[in-house]
């Protein structure tokens, strides 16, 4: 592994500074937000040394990952800040701490990639790869060693359980789960957005935005599996008010059930019915019931929810 | 011009539900009519061009170029085939791709390089960058771009791709983002790139297929392909690379689920902005070298 001079001088100083007790804090010194961010990741991870952070924010984020900064902005982020531990002959593990602002949204970008083993840091994670993923707070945390071996993981483990304990807090999970019914539900796949992207991401509904997400709506998709193994999805959408609600459920009965009488549900070409419901700010579909009536039960279920949280 | 939105149902209809988010058939998007001529692309492999450590071999590396480059022209003699692409008096732009984890390769560029100084161009007249391509003197006075980039499954796009590669030379990047990625090849149509592409070179030396985290990467998620795709159609070469990034994915998976992000921006390269060609059965594939797991 080829080590910069540039690479050295900072691990040097930063082993100086971990020295002294104090937390590696080069370039955030005027962003207290950075600062705070900052300090709950450690200056050093046992023998590998961090570099200088790098911090970005919403608009500069894809400086430093690419597109991929579509999908944190997509959830309100706040502010990144990224730290590379180097170790010579060693994989190098990045820390990117993300501040998104809300415990929603940190709960929401953690939905996003939910595969992995269950790693029980944080208030949900996941690893995979040389990758842990978690949440805590409003932080949503990526450890990622860029080689996996069992060295490796150790201490990719151990050092999000240093970050994890760091955040002093907890956070709320989106009020939106609450609607959906628990029956069936696999509780590990449940996935929080805002915008058509990602929800075609996790399932493809139609290239254009047809239950108008825009960015400023909240979502929820759930996974069901009956008793025979089949599955299908619930989708539930708040919106600003009532009025955006039923535009939302006009524009998808129109362009995804045509041929539904009433607009409300259809059979489709699976041989799976798809169910349309708004009520108040919320629009709920349910996508690949086995039957018509197992599709308006769980609407009937969600609808029973909804009145609960207004009451 | 508005363009009929597509569904799940359109899915639905025509294949079972599995490849939903991945490539949009063309014929949903009312795909021009096959024409008589296909598109050439060219698929080079060399068991030799990685070691078993994974080091790239320049001497292999430049053979792989130079037996595609002399295939695609249909010239023999190396120097001429280039000629044919680049003259002397060209000013040259190589965009490259400089992503830390499987970029272009130093030894693509300088193969790239060597070559188009052999066609007589000065040295003086050779640019080689990527994220400052808007900024670079080389480029901004370039006649000719020699376009290499490798394939990667990507966050948002689906596919870092060789219509992709051009997305520097926009001033703000992130305004191509929309609906994942959709309208990259009107970058294409920028006075700063129009028409001087010469050659695209799709680099497969140890593609990615999947993508984990903020930096969507896994060593786990790559293999030693040991190819290059070259063709002067950057869509065409673009699908083929996909193919087989696919055709990984469902060996490693087990199934043919589809790319996180779906790579619609090179089918509707195709049949939305007319840049080249997507559509398998209007490519004519040509496969040079070793063939041991080639996918395609």
């Amino acid at each position: 592994m080829v080590q910069s001079t540039g690479m050295k001088m900072a691990a040097v100083l930063a082993a100086a500074l971990a020295w002294l007790g104090g937390p590696v804090l080069m370039s955030q010194t005027g962003n207290p937000a950075a600062r705070r961010l900052a300090s709950f990741i450690p200056a050093s991870a046992g023998p590998w040394l961090s570099e200088a952070d790098a911090i970005f924010d919403a608009a500069t984020v894809f400086d430093y990952i690419d597109g991929a900064g579509e999908v944190y902005r997509s959830y309100n982020m706040k502010l990144l800040v990224a730290r590379r531990f180097h170790k010579d002959g060693k994989p190098d593990i990045v820390v990117d701490a993300f501040d998104m602002g809300s415990s929603q949204d940190a709960f929401g970008v953690f939905t996003h990639d939910l595969d992995g083993e269950d790693a029980a840091i944080g208030q949900g994670s996941t690893y995979k790869a040389g990758l842990l993923s978690f949440w805590k707070d409003r932080y949503f945390m990526s450890v990622y060693a860029e080689e996996e071996t069992a060295e490796m993981k150790r201490l990719v483990l151990e050092l999000g359980r240093t970050i994890a304990a760091a955040i002093p807090g907890e956070g709320a999970k989106p009020r939106l789960l609450r609607l959906l019914p628990p029956g069936g539900l696999e509780a590990g796949r449940i996935r929080y957005f805002h915008n058509h992207s990602v929800l075609n991401y996790h399932f493809f509904v139609a290239d254009a935005d047809i239950l108008l997400l825009g960015q400023t709506a909240d979502a929820v998709l759930g996974e069901y599996v009956d008793r025979q193994g089949r599955r299908s999805r619930l989708l539930i959408v708040e919106y600003a008010d009532p009025p955006a609600a039923v535009r939302a459920g006009r524009s998808f009965a129109r362009t995804f059930m045509p041929d539904a009488p009433g607009g409300t549900a259809v059979k489709t070409e699976n041989g799976l019915w798809t169910a349309l419901r708004v009520y108040d700010r919320f629009a709920a579909v349910v996508f690949d019931a086995a039957t018509g009536e197992e599709a308006a039960a769980r609407l009937e279920a969600v609808e029973a929810l909804m009145r609960g949280a207004r009451s | 011009m508005r363009y009929r939105t597509i569904t799940r149902r359109d899915f639905l209809k025509v294949a079972s539900a599995a490849p939903l988010a991945g490539a949009l058939a063309p014929s949903l998007k009312g795909a021009r009519a096959a024409s008589a001529d296909k598109v050439r692309v060219f698929l080079i492999r060399d068991a030799n061009a990685l070691d078993a450590s994974g080091a790239r071999n320049a001497e292999v590396i430049q053979k792989m170029l130079d037996d595609g480059v002399r295939a695609l022209v249909g010239q023999p003699d190396i120097v001429k085939a280039w000629k044919t692409l680049i003259k002397p008096e060209d000013t040259v732009g190589i965009k490259t791709n400089a992503w830390r984890y499987i970029p272009t390769t130093e030894e693509v560029e300088q193969a790239l390089k060597r070559r188009v100084l052999d066609a007589g161009v000065a040295a003086d007249r050779i640019g080689i960058d990527d994220q400052g391509v808007l900024r670079n003197p080389l480029f901004q006075k370039a006649t000719a771009l020699i376009n290499a980039r490798p394939m990667r499954s990507h966050h948002w796009a689906g596919v870092g791709s060789l219509i992709k590669n051009y997305i520097m030379f926009t001033p703000q990047p992130s305004a191509y983002h929309g609906d994942t990625c959709a309208d990259l090849a009107t970058i294409w149509s920028l006075p700063e790139v129009k028409g001087k592409t010469r050659l695209n070179v799709l680099v497969m030396f140890t593609p990615l297929f999947h993508g984990v985290g903020p930096h969507h990467y896994a060593k786990e998620y790559t293999w030693d392909y040991k190819g290059l795709i070259l063709s002067l159609d950057p869509v065409a070469a673009d699908a083929t690379g996909l193919r087989i990034i696919q055709a990984r994915r469902k060996a490693f998976f087990g199934d043919d689920r589809p790319l996180q992000m779906s790579p619609h921006h090179i089918q509707l390269a195709d049949t939305r902005h007319h840049l080249g060609v997507s559509d398998p059965d209007r490519i004519e594939l040509v496969k040079l070298g070793w063939s041991e797991g080639i996918l395609i």
